[in-house]
């Protein structure tokens, strides 16, 4: 029944030769359209939360094959025959989120990741907003996840050592609703206990005097904070790795392979792990995960996001968060981009949203950073194009539902999904992750104890730049390489290098290096200090400096000796 | 405490303490490098000093001339120091400074910021596309092969013909790399006449003017780039783009004089030089505060930056902090013009400008509060943006004077 009315929706939206099934409890769509927004658009009509699990859409787009999956170049047996409790796939903030909430507990554990580095995907690219979960329509599983990851994040931040910064968020009105919207804000807010207040045209100047004239006032969120998304992933996979669990990088996933309805082995590029229980939290391939697992209920539609990074200098016009209101972009989707102030003090715009059949597409386009400064320019006109020093894309796992999937597979035993996460993906992580080290205890199906011996504190590499002048001295008279200043522009010492070069998850790559202490991030991008930050990387692991790469394999930075040497 | 803190250590820095000192000044120099010279360092190629020192040099060569002056004239310096800030104080100036032995304080009279330049990065032209590795600035790659030995790049393109791109054009191609070509989105070259003739023309290096790089292909590794010709407005003519295998893509498309020091002291920047405005004695709107080099603008000869340079340690050193009564300079016709402030009194003052676009033949007029009768005109044949011109005037102006430098002809 509810079949037909879904093929009678495809139908007037003029979606042809479509055909519905069901299978797997979901809604199955099979065919071939002409366009990705088609192709799209059918499996958002095709949701229906009620009467299925979801959605897997199989409409082929005419004319494309979807490029292979990025692969590490490496090859070896590393893994071949090992044994753990819990596999975990995907080294996001999700899944290292996860493997730290596994190492509380005396079990074994083994994170995989195919790429160089964990965040390297979505975790790091996105803006790092810790929400307050008021978009969200008050009763779906993200908002319960939100909230509870909100208020988790004080106290992660104080153990786990890395910045957390209370700015509040104005979700500013375009247009004169203040007093009309007010009341629905108000009975969400007090639903789910989120703090709110709101703020005149008039005080929201006083606060922060460089927003438009034609914004007419704003709701306030005052707990809203702002961390480095990527500085909180390796914070997870490093704690976890000093508390026994074990991260394997440059990791693919390419097989699995069941008996008695279990997953039985797991395939990959460096051998074949035997795990009890696997974990999928694959971000935008978790579709592909979920199918080799054999539980497959809905459908990764990859949508691409563009964010720029301002100069330090535009950080003086203001401190905070701040969106449009929008009723039309409805939570579901993206709240479409605002400005930020990031926890390493840049201001933040942006990210648009692109429907992509690309699952894996990071490059940038000018009409999409245009269109986020221009959209931003009219929440705040001082914001100038000239003070942009980088940007980036990334790909966010949206489901049609739009929805997380969080559960322990109904069909495969030892098989736990965090799936289809997206935007609120950082705030929501840590909560998810107690939720999922539980699914993965029942599913071990024994008793397993609480590791005593769990240290819930990381000590964080120091920001010299931070330090008062006495912290700073005292800490040079103990090392004076954190007074050898190698990154000028973000002000960054040889110490603080060396220290990642030391820490418990090591990249000796220039990224590694810049992503754990900001070596290169600066206004110059590394154009002074990347030379010098070879010759560090390869003194310290004992390679010659055109073994040093800038990301993984296959990117060294030097290609030749000169013909002279 | 010191009558004069050089902060930076570059052929700039040198100079202006090399005078500074023979003034009779106490000077420190502050350089955040384990080597004094600055970019001069890794400058291999000659043609260095033919004005200031009547024959060709290299970088290191015309460094090594001033560090010798230094080392004779025993100013003290601090290598490997990087100043973290700067206070003004009842002497003058608190100077932060962090190094291997710690923190200090340094207390100055007097200031000289010769803090040098960057690099513009391919996100500030807006390079789009996959984010490999292979992109680098010229200067960078300049690094790469003059200190450590190696080749970033094995077959290249370059965008932009400022001075470094094309030096870097022989480099690479002597050192073994393939240049394909230099791409240049403007219609004119925007380095010198000789480094046209002496890096491309002599290697067979194609120079292809208005055109740009749109798009760069590659993960990890560059594997291609997409140029575009732009019409007389710089944007991309639809159609013309055109794929070019390569492995690297360098850049050098501008310099921006590094002024965040000096920003926060509150020193006023020219919008159009992107450097402090200056008076003649090279003293920038905060008292004690003087610059010089390519922090004030960039120059395009180093004997003209050892020459500013000078003027700037001198003043420092003579500086009693007697507020003098100045007279405003603006300029049309020209992109860009210093120093912008000239003292009251009667002096012989070095102007340096770029004109704003090619002319033949120009006319400069100087006049001060718009009086025809006393006007100063000079005559120029064949000016081109990329090449600073020198000019020396003598004034005689009060304070609240407007003097006006007019350039024009075609």
């Amino acid at each position: 029944m509810f079949l037909d009315k879904i093929a009678k929706k495809l139908l007037k939206a003029g979606l042809f030769d479509i055909e519905v099934g069901f299978e797997n409890g979901s809604v199955v769509l099979r065919g071939e359209l002409d366009s990705w927004e088609d192709i799209v658009n059918a499996g958002r009509l095709a949701v229906d939360t009620k009467n299925s699990r979801g959605v897997i859409n199989d409409i082929k787009l005419k004319g494309f094959e979807e490029p292979p999956m990025k692969m590490p170049l490496l090859n070896d047996d590393k893994y071949e025959g090992k044994k753990v409790d819990v596999l975990v796939i995907g080294g996001g903030i999700v899944g290292c989120s996860i493997l730290r909430e596994l190492s509380k507990w005396n079990l074994t554990s083994l994170l995989v990741d195919k790429e160089y580095d964990v965040a390297v995907n979505q975790s790091s690219r996105n803006d790092g907003e810790i929400h307050p979960g008021i978009d969200l329509s008050p009763d779906c599983i993200k908002v319960k996840y939100n909230c509870r990851g909100n208020r988790m994040y004080p106290k992660l931040s104080e153990e786990l050592g890395f910045t957390l910064k209370r700015t509040g968020q104005y979700v500013l009105y375009t247009k004169p609703i203040g007093s009309l919207v007010w009341p629905i804000i108000k009975a969400r807010a007090k639903k789910n206990e989120i703090a709110i207040e709101n703020v005149s045209q008039k005080e929201l100047k006083k606060r922060q005097p460089n927003v438009s004239d034609e914004i007419h006032g704003a709701t306030y969120y005052p707990n809203v904070y702002v961390v480095s998304p990527y500085e909180v992933t390796i914070a997870f996979a490093e704690n976890a790795v000093t508390n026994g669990a074990e991260i394997a990088l440059s990791t693919a996933v390419i097989g699995m392979e069941h008996k008695d309805g279990k997953i039985y082995s797991v395939k990959t590029n460096r051998g074949t792990i035997y795990p009890e229980v696997v974990v999928n939290a694959a971000g935008v391939y978790s579709d592909r995960i979920a199918e080799m697992a054999g539980d497959r209920f809905f459908t990764i539609h990859p949508r691409k996001g563009e964010e720029m990074i301002l100069d330090k200098k535009a950080s003086a016009l203001m401190d905070t968060v701040m969106g449009r209101f929008d009723i039309s972009s409805s939570a579901s989707h993206t709240k479409g981009g605002g400005i930020l102030i990031t926890a390493d003090n840049n201001l933040l715009l942006g990210p648009n949203a692109v429907e992509t059949p690309l699952r894996e597409d990071l490059s940038t386009t000018p009409e999409g950073i245009d269109m986020v400064i221009k959209k931003q320019q009219t929440l705040m006109p001082r914001i100038s194009k000239g003070s942009i020093i980088t940007y980036f894309a990334g790909v966010r796992a949206s489901t049609y539902e739009e929805q997380f999937v969080i559960e322990r597979s109904k069909k495969v035993d030892n098989f736990v999904q965090a799936a289809g996460i997206q935007s609120p993906g950082i705030t929501a992580a840590p909560a998810i992750a107690e939720d999922i080290t539980k699914y993965c205890i029942e599913a071990i199906g024994k008793n397993i104890s609480k590791n005593e011996k769990f240290n819930p504190i990381r000590k964080p590499i120091p920001k010299v730049r931070e330090l008062s002048t006495e912290e700073r001295d005292k800490l040079i008279k103990e090392n004076p390489d954190y007074g050898v200043i190698i990154c000028r522009c973000e002000e960054i010492s040889k110490g603080e290098i060396i220290d990642a070069l030391n820490s418990p998850l090591k990249v000796p790559t220039i990224d590694g290096i810049k992503r754990r202490v900001r070596a290169g991030m600066g206004r110059c991008q590394g154009g002074f200090c990347s030379p010098q930050i070879v010759k560090i990387i390869a003194d310290h692991e004992g390679i010659s400096i055109d073994q040093v790469a800038k990301k993984q394999q296959g990117s060294e930075i030097l290609v030749a000796k000169n013909k002279g040497e | 405490m010191y009558d004069v803190v050089v902060i930076g250590g570059g052929p700039s820095g040198l100079a202006a303490a090399v005078e500074a000192k023979k003034e009779g000044a106490s000077v420190l120099i502050i350089e955040r490098e384990a080597m004094l010279g600055g970019i001069l360092k890794q400058c291999i190629h000659d043609g260095f000093g033919l004005i200031r020192f009547g024959k060709k040099l290299s970088g290191p060569e015309y460094a090594e001339l001033y560090i010798k002056e230094v080392k004779d004239l025993e100013i003290e310096t601090r290598l490997q120091t990087f100043v973290t800030s700067i206070k003004k104080s009842q002497e003058g100036f608190e100077i932060i400074v962090t190094s291997s032995k710690g923190m200090s304080t340094i207390v100055a009279k007097t200031i000289i910021l010769s803090t040098g330049c960057r690099e513009r990065t391919a996100r500030q032209v807006f390079i789009h596309g996959t984010r490999p590795v292979g992109v680098y600035t010229a200067g960078t790659a300049q690094n790469f092969v003059n200190h450590m030995g190696y080749l970033p790049v094995k077959k290249c393109v370059i965008l932009g013909s400022g001075d470094i791109g094309l030096i870097m054009a022989r480099r690479l191609t002597l050192e073994g790399a393939k240049v394909l070509g230099v791409y240049e989105i403007k219609c004119t070259p925007s380095g010198l006449t000789r480094n046209i003739h002496q890096c491309l023309k002599d290697f067979d290096i194609p120079l292809y003017l208005s055109y740009t790089v749109t798009r760069v292909f590659g993960e990890p590794r560059l594997t291609g780039i997409e140029v575009a010709e732009v019409d007389q407005f710089m944007r991309v003519k639809p159609g013309t783009e055109k794929y070019i295998e390569c492995d690297g893509l360098i850049l050098s498309v501008g310099l921006i004089p590094e002024n965040e020091l000096a920003e926060t002291i509150g020193v006023k920047i020219d919008p159009k030089t992107k450097g402090p405005e200056v008076n003649e004695k090279m003293m920038t709107s905060v008292e004690g505060v003087f610059s010089c080099g390519n922090a004030l603008h960039v120059h395009d000869l180093v004997d003209y930056v050892s020459e500013g340079s000078a003027t700037a340690g001198k003043n420092a050193a003579k500086y009693v902090g007697t507020k003098e009564n100045e007279a405003n300079v603006s300029s049309e016709g020209m992109l860009s013009l210093v120093p912008q402030r000239i003292t009251e009194g009667e002096h012989e003052i070095i102007f340096y400008f770029r004109t704003l676009c090619d002319r033949k033949k120009a006319t400069l007029t100087i006049t001060v509060n718009g009086n025809e009768e006393n006007k100063i005109v000079k005559k120029y044949t064949n000016l081109l943006p990329p090449e600073m011109e020198r000019v020396k005037l003598k004034l005689n102006v009060k304070g609240g004077d407007k003097v006006h430098f007019k350039l024009e002809g075609e």
